[in-house]
This record gives structure tokens, C-alpha cells and sequence, in this order.
């Protein structure tokens, strides 16, 4: 067995890395976050990864299925947020920590932050979308001097639905980072604001001017956020968001991510608005 | 180039020799359906270097229909995973592979190998491969590989190319392993006449094409324009997608169709172990890219048909072969119950054919 090959450019291509469950948090109802590390120290430490990119996840006897990364790259703790959709996300949310599961990648391009110094950072989330973006929140937080002003803008069907409730209320205390939170349906005791995430838009005086958006959620809402930001003026190069597609592979082979002329795996997740509306597909 | 000559009954004695290191794979004719099939050869005698292009490409040797990539056992109570890759190396020859064929394999090699990253399972079926390619003197009935340039006569990649000249074989030496093989069989050394009529022959099945080759005509290069720049109708799409059973047979006997899916084939006796198994899969079919929780973003079988043309006939999707994905073998429109082969699509394109 030759194992040179397993490891391409820094990324577990094909065989997973064992890695052991440490820690399991309720987030909201079906959604669970797993801490994890990979056993194997040396791969490990050499373990990097950017905002935006992906790690396909074995659970054992069940299968593997593609999952975002929402810890930043720097001085976070390395975990994974799962909704149980089917067979092998229920399998990983019957699992208790010190289980073991396995863990390839990591993959995709990730956020270009390198382009997006200066400038500033406005994050839309329906609901779950929060996941992917949080890596990219937690980075922009850490590095804020970098960048002008920082919103996040979330939305959820309940207030029980609101997503990393306690991150949330950490990054209000953030001298410069702006967080705004409403709910489509409120709870007698919620006294936060109402409705769907684009009316949030005026509250927090939007930036139009020099600002890149990243935009994530179902379908139905990430199309209303996306008219009303083009709307307002957002060119349509400075909208990002990440896309999610059947994956097997992750690599580039199996071709089940395509689309458009693209490859999710290699060519995304994260596109601009701009190359999502020359693929000529359903979101 | 360094050239030889075997004598007709003698040219056997290529496949014995190579017998001796490797699998031996062949064209053979199947005695009671009269078809020919590429496949492990048990009987040498067997290899038929006359046969019509066989009904399969000879993709399974290098990417199998299923195969077994990782076995794996998660012991819960001890807590110990044990994994294990299946990876095997068997030296493998293909004596007679058609010209087409060999560029079907060149694509899918450039695919799995050439790309950002390498497919450890394919490069280790391609490892330790030799390759004798068989000059098509005259095409088949579905064949077009002179409007794919992939045919009639292979250019590259194999280590002995043989042309039949009539009582005997031109062998063309394409690699060290071709020279080495052609010393050890103490060859006789050919020159610039046999070469000449090797040319000769080549030219000859070309012409024969236009009277020969009748079922498949495709102006390939006009269409590859089109399918690139997104300038093909909607309508057409929608034409052949009409037509169109879903059932994957193109894809399964085109030889650069490399679609595979990966399953997790769980032991029912221990419930962390599976073996993770990968299995040709086809772009065709509607549970392709359909995602967790039923959302199918290419429902219509149009986008999906779509799909395979622009693999087969795009300018984006060469850059990944480094020629056109489509090697003009002619099988798909050989099996295709809807007859949208791939030369009948590219009329509808061409022609704008709507309904
Ligand atoms: C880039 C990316 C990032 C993502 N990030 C996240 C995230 O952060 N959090 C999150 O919760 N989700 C995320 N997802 C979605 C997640 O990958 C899916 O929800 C997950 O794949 C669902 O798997 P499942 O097995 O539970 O669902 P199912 O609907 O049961 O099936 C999905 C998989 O199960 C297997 N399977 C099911 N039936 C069969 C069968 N009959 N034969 C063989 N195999 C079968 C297949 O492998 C199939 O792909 C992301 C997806 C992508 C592409
Ligand atoms: S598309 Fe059809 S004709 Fe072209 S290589 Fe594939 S099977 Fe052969
Ligand atoms: S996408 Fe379709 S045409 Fe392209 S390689 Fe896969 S099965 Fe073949
Ligand atoms: S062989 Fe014909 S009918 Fe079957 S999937 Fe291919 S194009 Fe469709
Ligand atoms: S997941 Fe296999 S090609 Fe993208």
C-alpha cells in the first residue's frame, strides 16, 4: 500500500484520518456541534485550512457526507455544526464523545480575504446559512482592524431557531462589530425585531459603498436578500456566498457537485453572485 | 522511430511473451452472440487482431463497475478503528486495443491523474500497464474517430503499435518496455518502404470512411463552438432530453465517461464496519445530483443530457483531456434506445433540430 499520495497539497484525499469526538453541544432543534482533533498528532498540527473551505466526514458503517468548517483558521476550537437531514447525519448525532469518526480534506476554495482588506464586511444568514459564514465572522472579528465596519445580519424562523446563540451574544460585546438578530415568528417573550432578514437592512444602515456581503440560507430567502442588495446598489462581483451540491468525492473526480460549467468541490463552494448567475442553474 | 516486422503467424507470440509478467486483456469473439468483447484474456489463442471494435471499451481494467477502495472496522467498545485501502498493482497488457480506445484511456488518465489532484485508486490500476495498439485498416460501420482525431491509426501513448500489411504486422516501437519486448522476441527490422505502406494503408481507411462508416457522421468542430459558448437552443436540449430513457448506457460504454459514486456498504453483523465500494455512475440519471433531503437542482433530464454533451464536446472540458472528451468510437449511439447517439445530437445541434 503506498500511503504517499494520501496526503496532496496538504489535504487527506482519499483515505479519512481517524479523529475522536471531544466535546457535543445542542445548538437548536436537530443541530448539534462536534468538537473534534485527528488522533494522528503529526497530521494534526499540519491540519490548515481557510474560511469557506469543507471536510467530508466518515461516520463509520453509516457513510460520509460533505460538512462546512465554522471555526476561524486562527485560535478557535476545531469543530463541526450538523443538522440531521438522513442516514449518516443521524448516525453522527447518535454518536457520544470519545467516539470516532473519520475525516478527509480539507477542500474548496474558501473566502478570498486577501481581496477584501479595507473594506466593509456584511454578513446575511438564514437560519443554518450562519454556519458556513461563521469561520469567516470569528476571522473578521479577530483581525478588525483590517477591515471597516462589520455587520451580521441573522434570521431564523423562532427565536429558538437562532443560530450559535451564545457566539451571538459574544460578538455584540466587540467594540466595532455590529450583530442584528430577528425572528419570522416571535415567541410571547421575545422582544427583539420581526421578520425577515432583509427588513433589517435599514436598522443597520446598510454600507453600499466599498463592501463585499456574504449571503447564505434556503433558496427563498438568499434570492430576496440578493434582489434587495442589488437593489440598494451591491454590485453583483461583491456578493459571496457558498454553495452546496451532492459531493462523493471532494476532489474533483466523482463530478456529482457540478454545476454550471463548474465543480463545487474544486471550482467552489464560494462563489460570487456574479458567476452563480453564469452557471445557469437553480441555487 | 524504431520499426519491426512479425509475420502473421507469428504476431501470438507478442501476447505469450507478455503473458509471463502480465494480465493479458484482448479483443475475443464471443462464439454464441458473434460480438466482440475486451477482456481477460484465458486463452491466448483467443485474441482475435481481425475482430470489429469490441462492445466495450476496455475503461473496467483501469476503472472497474465496482470496486472496493477502503474496507473499514470501528470497534466501539475498544475504540479502535482499523482501515484499510485496497489498493493492488497488476501488471496488465492490452494487445489489440483500438486507436479510439487508447485515446478514451488517455483522456480518462489525464482526468484521474493530470488534474490538481491524483487518484491514487486509478493511478494504481494504470501502473504497470503495456499497451499494443491495433491500426484500424478499415473503420467499422459506427465509427467517426477521423472527425475526433483519434483514429484510424494510434499517435501516441501505446508501447507497440502494430499496422497490418498483409502477410505481416508493422510494429512501431512507442516506449523503452515496447523496444525491450521487441528485442527479446528478436524481431526483424522493418524501413521506410514499410512505413510507406503503413501510410498508405492509414490513407486508404480514411477514404473508406465515406462508404464504410455510415452510420455516424459528425461534423464534430462546428458543434464544439456552439456547446461551448452556450450558443446550442434551449430547444434542442430539450429535444434530446425528450428522447432520452435515462438509462446510462452511453455513459457505461464510452470509454472517457469516468462518472463513479461512492457508497458505504455497511457488514449487518458489525455495525462499524463497511466496505467503501465505487461504482460507475452516469449524469443521466436523476438521482445524480439530486442532494440530502430531495432537493434536485438539474431535475429536468434536459440539463442532465446537456451535461454529457458539454463533456464530450466542449472546449473547457478538453483542457481537462487535452483533446475532446469524445474519441468518435461510436458505441453510445450503438446502445442508445432514444438514438441520441452522439453523431444524432450533433446534427440536432448543427441543424438546430427542435422537434
Ligand atoms: C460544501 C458543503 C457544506 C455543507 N455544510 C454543512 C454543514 O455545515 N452542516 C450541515 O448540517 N450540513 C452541511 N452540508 C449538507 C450535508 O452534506 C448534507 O446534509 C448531508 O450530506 C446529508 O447526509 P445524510 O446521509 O444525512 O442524508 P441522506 O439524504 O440520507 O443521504 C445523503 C447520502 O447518504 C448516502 N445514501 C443515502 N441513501 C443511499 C442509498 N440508497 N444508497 C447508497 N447511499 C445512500 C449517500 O452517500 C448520500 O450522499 C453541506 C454540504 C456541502 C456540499
Ligand atoms: S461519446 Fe459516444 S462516440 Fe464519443 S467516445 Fe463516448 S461512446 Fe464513443
Ligand atoms: S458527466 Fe456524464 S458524460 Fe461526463 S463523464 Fe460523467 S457520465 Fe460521462
Ligand atoms: S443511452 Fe440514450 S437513452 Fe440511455 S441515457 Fe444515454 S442518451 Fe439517454
Ligand atoms: S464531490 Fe466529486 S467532483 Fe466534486
Amino acid at each position: 500500500m503506498s500511503q504517499t499520495l494520501n496526503i496532496q497539497n496538504g489535504k487527506i484525499v482519499t483515505v479519512p484520518e481517524v479523529a475522536t469526538i471531544e466535546e457535543i453541544r445542542d445548538e437548536i432543534r436537530e443541530v448539534k456541534t462536534f468538537y473534534l482533533s485527528i488522533d494522528n498528532k503529526e497530521i494534526w498540527n499540519n491540519f490548515k485550512y481557510r474560511s469557506g473551505q469543507f471536510i467530508m466526514c466518515t461516520i463509520f458503517g453509516a457513510g460520509e457526507f460533505a460538512v462546512s468548517l465554522p471555526p476561524s483558521p486562527e485560535n478557535d476550537r476545531f469543530h463541526i455544526t450538523v443538522r440531521t437531514v438522513g442516514k449518516v447525519t443521524s448516525a453522527l448525532h447518535a454518536l457520544k464523545p470519545g467516539d470516532k469518526v473519520g475525516l478527509r480534506g480539507p477542500f474548496g476554495n474558501g473566502f478570498p480575504f486577501d481581496e477584501f482588506k479595507g473594506k466593509n464586511l456584511v454578513y446575511v444568514a438564514g437560519g443554518i446559512g450562519l454556519i458556513p459564514l461563521r469561520s469567516s465572522i470569528v476571522h473578521a472579528l479577530q483581525y478588525k482592524k483590517d477591515f471597516g465596519r462589520v455587520l451580521v445580519l441573522h434570521g431564523a424562523r423562532t427565536p429558538d431557531d437562532l443560530m450559535y446563540k451564545e457566539n451571538l451574544k459574544e460578538w455584540q460585546g466587540f467594540d466595532g462589530f455590529e450583530t442584528y438578530i430577528t425572528v419570522d415568528v416571535p415567541t410571547p417573550d421575545w422582544k427583539g425585531e420581526t421578520g425577515f432578514v432583509h427588513t433589517l437592512f435599514d436598522k443597520a444602515n446598510l454600507p453600499i459603498e466599498n463592501t463585499i456581503a456574504f449571503v447564505c440560507g434556503p433558496p427563498v430567502m438568499f434570492n430576496t436578500v440578493i434582489g434587495e442588495l442589488m437593489k440598494r446598489g451591491l454590485s453583483d462581483e461583491n456578493i459571496y456566498s457558498t454553495l452546496e451540491r451532492h459531493m462523493k468525492c471532494g476532489v474533483g473526480k466523482c463530478q456529482h457537485c457540478a454545476v454550471g460549467r463548474t465543480l463545487v468541490c474544486t471550482d467552489g463552494p464560494v462563489y460570487t453572485y456574479r458567476q452563480i448567475k453564469t452557471l445557469g442553474e437553480e441555487i | 522511430m524504431t520499426m519491426f516486422l512479425i509475420k502473421k503467424a507469428d504476431v501470438g507470440k507478442i501476447a505469450q511473451e507478455l503473458s509471463r509478467e502480465y494480465e493479458v486483456y484482448g479483443p475475443m469473439i464471443e462464439k454464441s452472440s458473434g460480438q466482440t468483447f475486451f477482456d481477460r484474456v484465458e486463452d491466448l489463442a483467443e485474441i482475435n487482431l481481425a475482430a470489429p471494435i469490441p462492445s466495450n471499451p476496455p475503461k473496467a481494467v483501469v476503472f472497474p463497475q465496482m470496486e472496493r477502495i477502503l474496507a473499514y472496522e470501528y470497534d466501539r467498545t475498544k475504540n479502535a478503528v482499523k482501515m484499510e485501502p485496497d489498493y493492488r498493482v497488476v501488471p496488465k497488457a492490452l494487445v489489440g486495443l483500438r486507436p479510439c480506445d487508447l485515446a478514451g484511456m488517455l483522456c480518462l488518465d489525464r482526468f484521474f491523474m493530470g488534474q490538481e489532484f491524483v487518484d491514487e485508486v486509478y493511478l494504481n490500476h494504470r501502473k504497470k500497464m503495456f499497451i499494443v495498439t491495433n491500426t484500424c485498416i478499415t473503420p467499422f460501420k459506427q465509427c467517426f474517430c477521423v472527425c475526433t482525431d483519434s483514429g484510424p491509426a494510434a499517435k501516441e501513448g501505446y508501447d507497440l503499435n502494430l499496422t497490418d500489411l498483409g502477410g505481416e504486422f508493422l510494429v512501431e516501437v512507442g516506449s523503452e518496455k515496447g523496444a525491450a519486448l521487441a528485442a527479446k522476441l528478436g524481431l526483424a527490422p522493418a524501413g521506410d518502404p514499410h512505413l510507406a505502406l503503413k501510410n498508405e494503408k492509414v490513407d486508404k481507411s480514411i477514404a473508406m470512411f465515406e462508404d464504410i462508416a455510415v452510420d455516424s457522421k459528425a461534423w464534430i468542430s462546428r458543434v464544439m463552438n456552439r456547446v461551448t459558448t452556450g450558443f446550442a437552443k434551449e430547444e434542442v436540449w430539450e429535444y434530446i432530453g425528450d428522447q432520452c430513457f435515462e438509462c446510462g448506457a452511453c455513459t457505461f460504454v464510452c470509454p472517457s465517461c469516468s462518472c463513479f459514486n461512492i457508497a458505504d456498504v455497511s457488514n449487518p453483523e458489525c455495525a462499524g464496519c463497511a466496505d467503501r465500494l465505487r461504482t460507475w455512475d452516469s449524469c443521466s440519471y436523476e438521482g445524480y445530483s439530486r442532494m440530502a433531503g430531495g432537493h434536485n437542482p438539474r431535475k429536468p433530464v434536459e440539463d442532465r443530457r446537456n451535461k454529457r454533451f458539454f463533456c464530450k464536446l466542449s472546449y473547457s472540458q478538453m483542457k481537462k483531456y487535452l483533446r475532446p472528451g469524445c474519441v468518435g468510437c461510436g458505441r453510445c449511439a450503438w446502445v442508445c434506445p432514444g438514438d441520441i447517439g452522439l453523431p444524432n445530437v450533433v446534427t440536432y445541434v448543427r441543424r438546430e433540430i427542435t422537434r
